[in-house]
């Protein structure tokens, strides 16, 4: 709590965290939030320009926000796809329109929707993409994706490093030089190439879920020998200080010593590394989707629907396929804000990257 | 003073937020400016002539005479060639490379698909004997003589000895026997074959390699001779025959050619070609990176797709390219079923028995094609530019059979055919006759945007007849390991390459033995007989088509074959792109073809005057 | 001869670590099931036999220990074999590691003569405006996915056509003067290290911030700042000094690092470097050839943190008697 407080107090890590939250708000209530839902596709508005939505009508008048379907044309002479607008009815945006059924937060079912359009009318506030789907619901749900992998990662990178280098810097000697060998080796291996060889492994015949929590196990396997050396030596400085030796003298079990004594010590450190290797993390995702390795269609996250955005006519024409990054960006930025912040609260003086 | 700042900070946002907000309806002024592109009328040149000056006998290109100098720089995407040897070259870059560095004794016409001599004068066929007279006077880059010595050495001591790539010997067998070849004078060889072979006059493209200079090499056997030639061999101690050599390899980056001043080609004037000094092969990693190239002027050849089109065509009035339409595409996009029915290694199935029975019933292969949407792609993922595919042979192949026209999607009738096989719906969700519900794996190469999205379409509407399909996107070479070693997959969505010339050369996929044979892989030296009465049909085909030696022979031959995959859908075709190419205006002699492309007559093509590009109306 | 010894046994340690290393990647990748031979198998013309021989070649019909031990027996030997293209893999690294070094070295050198200036006056200026608006800065260039900005410089430098799209060199380049040469390298080098030189920045200039932070709040500082020396000698003789030790430490990682976190901004650029050699390895399960390298990279990391270390020695009279 101390730490909110403090984190209210900076300008920077103050709207980092809002930013943050607000994000983790808008995808936790992703299936409400969004229009349309993730496998939502209409053939025949691929890489439709995002829905123009007016206010004040043709004759100068206000009214409640409305916009207009899109017709395709093709012009076989230039070979080209053409959106046009279709001007003959007008369809208003309406608040808690029926939808596609969902389940909110994964148990209330519901087919209320924040927003849309009602009697055949379509809404893509940016646009959709070649499969003719809504890019603001994907990224809703992508978000879903690329906001977690992270944090799920560190969840596995934590234990295994706290108690990998607990024990390592405990118990020191022999056990500690062979253990720090195997930890070093890992590191050796450059991270990325590492990721790319663990990625094209995945067995191919895994659900989409399954397929995620693997590459959230791969992104913690790379990730877990660092920490461990850091956490070794902070046991390793930790263990001779008086109150452990007391306690060893009283006769505590070793691991009882480690557990409550030695890695409570670490928590600032946990914490610092916490927030500034999420970002690390989101983007370790979407360079893998790069390749071609990361979170597969039909499923949305922010690297794989980068990826589509990349092709130089794309950045040209179609600028809404380029709003992942944006996201990712802002994302990884809010992280990085939040995290130098804490560590300039908890420890001024770290030297932690 | 602070509190003010932030009033305006927040006064800003509003306004922002305001202007995105608030907007007025005003009807946009509708692109409607009428592009007509002129349709160019292209006369081809008549056929190229044999002239004999000086004792040497050259052979005559008809194109239009061009200007010398100059040069032409095109991109291929990949790593770059592996190999300069053209008897080892595995993948199509080094093949490619290796074939502008040597000349076969006979080549395809770029237009008819014919066979023409190039290397060789002329050619004569009696029954299977095949009698070669080469060219006269003709050298290799180092000053020796071509004679007849250099194309025994390649077929004896190379192709029929399997050294480097032994596809070339496979495809000369006519059951299991090589043709005989023997040297009649120092200009003059003949080869026979034990049966009449159709393919085998195709086969005689093979690239000649001088004996003086690869001897020593292929001497020392399979190991050293994979190695000879590699990119790192310094350029000019390569001796070859083309009608250009290699100046440059750059690692990753370019292969750079220059002028064969001794190249056997002429123009009308009598004068030797190339025109052009030199041609460069910039090494790209993507398609993404050869258009930003284009864009950057770095490169003057440009193949375009799906949505780049419409940008090029737009500027193409006001810029320095020119547009061609090649027509359809050589390869053949499709998805493929796994009717497979064996056991591996282990004693399991590769296909579990239960998918077995959907997957072998023609049926159910029928209404998964009547589902697929051919038409949503091409305007999706093509973009338009693109065309319904439903023949095993690719669209612009001369042996093409016309009479299947297709059908449209519908699923009412991939319903009736799933009723008829006794699947039922439930709840939306099909069951089998036995009860079992109907799902199995759909998979396709990651990071291709193209497959991944016909995918997520196929995926769809399957499910629609309530099929539950997991879309799976693996990497590449993960993929292929399915198909061709553990066979454990259901569907999968992927390319071939073909040849539009010789539909024998689609034997490794279409005979029951092949190892390509994709939809019922074997195993090698399989010997139970399973094959369904219609593989052994295609069997049979391959292997008749061959023997005949006419088109006229052979046509409904194969047209069978085409009809045969139509009916029973072992593989279901999707669409075929269509090629649409850029390439800068100033180069001349370019005479697009379906066949081959753009830019294949690299010796006739010239660098044009400037002014030519711009002086729009003036007169020639 | 106490020096020499120590750089011995630095070296003797290394080769467990190299063992280990060695035997995590084959079997990772020997057991993955990407197929070192897709393309070939997925070509209708390539006829069985030739398939045969190509797996008889790669050693692929054997067991993977006895691939790991024919590997491993030529690599002592100082042969790397062959790429599963029948290239020489040492000839192919040979190729690559000198555009490497290039442009690592650019990066390096421009990361540190920005990183650490500033990383200085951040410390220098402790949690003014001027300290948090490096700060910010720096994290943006650390928030954009590397390849992506890598695309949009390149998409920049086909709009201004300012700069070359990718590549090392113009295809016309052996026919240009020396001064052109170098100009022309310079031109295609700005964009890649300007990608690289953003992401790797902010680390360096917090380390620097961190590190000066710390030598600033010392004992012996505050003395120096007590007997009257002017804050300039303070800062820059004294201070400076101190901090920019453990950077050392993080250039010999650094080194190491940009093989790594260099090979999606080299693939992007179609730079013909090490990165890109070994991305395109992986992908294709090119088993020597990604060996090579990532045994290269290992010992170049150990060999980057032994220089340091010595360097560290050198500048650090203290740490000479400890070893």
């Amino acid at each position: 709590m101390e730490i909110l407080q403090k984190i209210f107090k900076d300008k920077f890590a103050k709207s980092a965290f809002i930013v943050l939250a607000f994000l983790y708000l808008i995808i936790l209530f992703a299936d409400f939030i969004a229009p349309y839902s993730s496998t939502y596709s209409n053939r025949d508005m691929s890489y439709a320009p995002p829905s123009k939505i007016y206010t004040i009508t043709e004759e100068g008048k206000w009214s409640l926000p409305y916009t207009y379907n899109y017709i395709r044309e093709y012009e076989p002479a230039l070979m080209q796809t053409i959106y046009k607008q279709d001007r003959s009815k007008k369809y208003y945006i309406k608040p808690f329109v029926k939808g596609e059924k969902y389940k909110l937060l994964g148990i209330i079912p519901c087919d209320r929707h924040l927003f849309g359009v009602r009697n055949g009318g379509y809404i893509y506030p940016l646009g959709t993409d070649i499969n003719g789907r809504d890019v603001f619901s994907r990224l809703l749900f992508g978000g879903r994706i690329s906001m977690t992998i992270g944090f799920l990662s560190l969840f596995i990178v934590f234990p295994i490093g706290l108690l990998y280098g607990g024990i390592s810097g405990y118990f020191g000697g022999i056990l500690d030089t062979i253990m720090m060998r195997f930890a070093e080796a890992i590191m050796a291996i450059p991270s990325f190439y590492l990721l790319i060889i663990l990625a094209a492994i995945l067995p191919s015949g895994m659900t989409s879920i399954q397929r995620f929590c693997l590459i959230v196990v791969i992104l913690a396997l790379i990730g877990w020998a660092g920490f461990a050396r850091v956490v070794r030596g902070m046991v390793l400085s930790i263990k001779n200080e008086e109150f452990v030796q007391a306690e060893k003298t009283m006769g505590a079990s070793n691991l009882r010593i480690i557990l409550k004594h030695i890695l409570p010590q670490t928590t600032s450190y946990v914490i610092i590394a916490m927030t500034l290797s999420v970002p690390s993390y989101i983007l370790a995702e979407s360079g893998l989707s790069f390749l071609g390795l990361g979170i597969q269609q039909p499923d949305a996250s922010w690297g794989n629907m980068l990826k589509e955005a990349q092709e130089f006519t794309n950045i040209l024409y179609r600028p809404w396929l380029l709003t992942p990054g944006f996201l990712i960006f802002i994302a990884v930025l809010s992280f990085n804000l939040l995290g130098d912040a804490i560590r300039d609260f908890l420890d001024p003086k770290s030297q932690s990257k | 003073m602070k509190k003010a700042l932030h009033i305006i900070f927040i006064l800003c946002i509003v306004v922002v937020f305001g202007m995105l907000v608030i907007k007025k309806d005003t009807p946009e002024n509708a692109f409607s400016e009428n592009y007509l592109t002129e349709t160019e009328n292209i006369t081809y040149p008549a056929q190229n002539k044999n002239i004999t000056l000086d004792g040497v006998d050259y052979l005559q290109s008809q194109a239009p005479v061009g200007k010398f100098g100059g040069e032409l720089v095109i991109s291929t995407i990949g790593e770059g060639p592996k190999t300069f040897n053209p008897c080892n070259t595995k993948d199509a870059t080094s093949s490619s490379m290796a074939g502008i560095l040597y000349d076969g004794l006979l080549t395809t016409d770029a237009r008819t698909g014919e066979v023409i001599p190039q290397l060789a004068k002329s050619f004569e066929i009696k029954g299977t004997d095949y009698i070669i007279t080469l060219r006269k006077g003709l050298k290799w880059t180092d000053g020796v003589p071509i004679t007849a010595d250099d194309v025994i050495y390649t077929y004896k001591d190379i192709v029929f000895k399997g050294l480097g790539n032994t596809s070339a010997r496979d495809s000369m067998m006519v059951r299991g026997k090589l043709p005989e070849l023997v040297k009649i004078d120092d200009y003059t060889v003949k080869f026979t074959t034990p049966e009449p072979f159709a393919p085998f006059l195709r086969q005689l493209t093979y690239p000649i390699v001088p004996k003086h200079y690869f001897k020593p090499h292929s001497d020392q056997g399979d190991s050293v001779f994979g190695a000879f030639l590699n990119p790192n061999t310094p350029p000019t101690q390569i001796v070859s025959n083309g009608a250009f050599k290699l100046k440059e390899y750059v690692a990753a980056q370019r292969v750079v050619f220059e002028r064969n001043p001794d190249y056997y080609k002429v123009n009308l004037k009598n004068e030797k070609l190339p025109y052009l000094d030199k041609l460069v092969y910039l090494i790209v990693g993507d398609t993404n990176n050869e258009i930003l190239k284009f864009e950057a002027k770095e490169v003057d050849v440009l193949g375009l797709r799906g949505s780049n089109v419409a940008r090029y065509k737009l500027k193409e009035p006001t810029s320095d390219y020119k547009i061609y339409n090649l027509g359809p595409d050589t390869g053949t996009l499709f998805l493929v079923i796994n009717l497979n029915n064996r056991k591996n290694a282990e004693g399991k199935y590769y296909v579990s028995p239960v998918k077995q029975k959907w997957f072998r019933n023609r049926n159910f292969r029928n209404a998964v094609d009547w589902a697929v949407d051919r038409k949503g792609m091409v305007k999706n993922i093509a973009q338009g530019v693109a065309a319904p595919l439903f023949t095993a042979e690719s669209m612009n192949s001369i042996y093409l059979n016309k009479s299947i026209k297709g059908h449209p999607q519908d699923k009412n009738v991939s319903k009736e055919f799933l009723n008829k096989a006794g699947f039922y719906l439930k709840n939306g969700i099909l069951y089998d006759k036995d009860g079992n519900r109907v799902e199995f794996d759909l998979y396709t190469n990651a990071g291709s945007l193209d497959r991944e999205s016909i995918g997520v379409m196929i995926k769809q509407d399957l499910e629609d007849l309530g099929m539950k399909v997991n879309f799976k996107p693996i990497e590449f070479n993960s993929l292929v390991n399915k198909l061709s070693n553990t066979n454990d997959w259901d569907m999968v969505i992927i390319g071939l390459t073909g040849s539009p010339l010789e539909p024998h050369d689609g034997k490794n996929v279409w005979t029951s033995s092949g190892p390509l044979h994709l939809f019922n892989q074997r195993p090698q030296n399989y010997k139970n007989d399973d094959r369904y009465s219609w593989e052994v049909e295609l069997d049979n085909i391959f292997e008749e088509g061959a023997l005949k030696l006419s088109f006229k022979e052979r046509k409904p031959i194969y047209d069978r074959y085409q009809q045969i995959i139509y009916e029973e859908k072992p593989i279901i075709y999707l669409y075929s792109p269509t090629r649409i190419t850029a390439i800068r205006k100033r180069f001349k002699n370019i005479f697009p073809s379906a066949l081959s492309g753009l830019v294949y007559n690299l010796e006739e093509i010239y660098v044009g005057d400037d002014e030519e590009k711009t002086s729009l109306g003036g007169a020639k | 001869m106490e020096f020499w010894r120590y750089v011995a046994k630095r070296i003797l340690q290394t080769i467990p670590l190299l063992i280990i290393v060695s035997l995590i990647s084959f079997f990772i990748i020997r057991l993955s099931p990407i197929d070192p031979l897709a393309e070939l198998k997925l070509n209708p013309s390539i006829s069985q036999e030739t398939l045969d021989k190509e797996i008889k070649r790669l050693n692929l019909d054997k067991p993977i220990y006895v691939q790991y031990f024919s590997w491993a027996k030529s690599f002592v030997k100082g042969d790397l074999g062959y790429t599963s293209a029948g290239e020489k893999v040492s000839s192919k690294l040979k190729e690559r590691i000198p555009n490497t070094l290039l442009l690592t070295l650019v990066v390096i050198f421009m990361t540190w003569s920005v990183g650490i200036p500033l990383g200085i006056a951040a410390a220098y200026k402790k949690e003014s405006s001027f300290d948090r608006m490096l700060t910010v800065i720096a994290s943006i260039g650390m928030a954009i996915p590397s390849f992506f900005f890598a695309i949009l410089m390149l998409i920049f430098a086909v709009k201004t056509s300012w700069f070359p799209v990718g590549g090392l060199t113009s295809y016309n380049f052996n026919d240009m003067s020396l001064l052109g040469k170098v100009i022309d390298i310079s031109k295609h080098l700005i964009l890649p290290s300007l990608v690289l030189f953003t992401i790797s920045l902010s680390g360096l200039q917090r380390q620097m911030r961190a590190n000066m932070l710390e030598v600033m709040d010392s004992d012996y500082i505050k003395f120096a700042r007590a007997k009257g020396v002017s804050e300039f000698k303070v800062v820059f003789k004294h201070a400076l000094r101190n901090a920019v030790n453990p950077m050392i430490t993080l250039l010999g990682f650094e080194f190491a690092g940009l093989l790594s976190g260099a090979a999606l901004t080299e693939y992007v650029f179609q730079y013909p470097g090490l990165g890109r050699l070994i991305l395109e390895a992986v992908m294709k399960s090119d088993i020597n050839l990604v060996m090579a390298s990532l045994m290269m990279g290992t010992i170049m990391l150990i060999a980057g943190n032994l220089i340091a270390d010595i360097l560290l020695m050198i500048t650090d009279p203290r740490l000479r008697t400890k070893g």
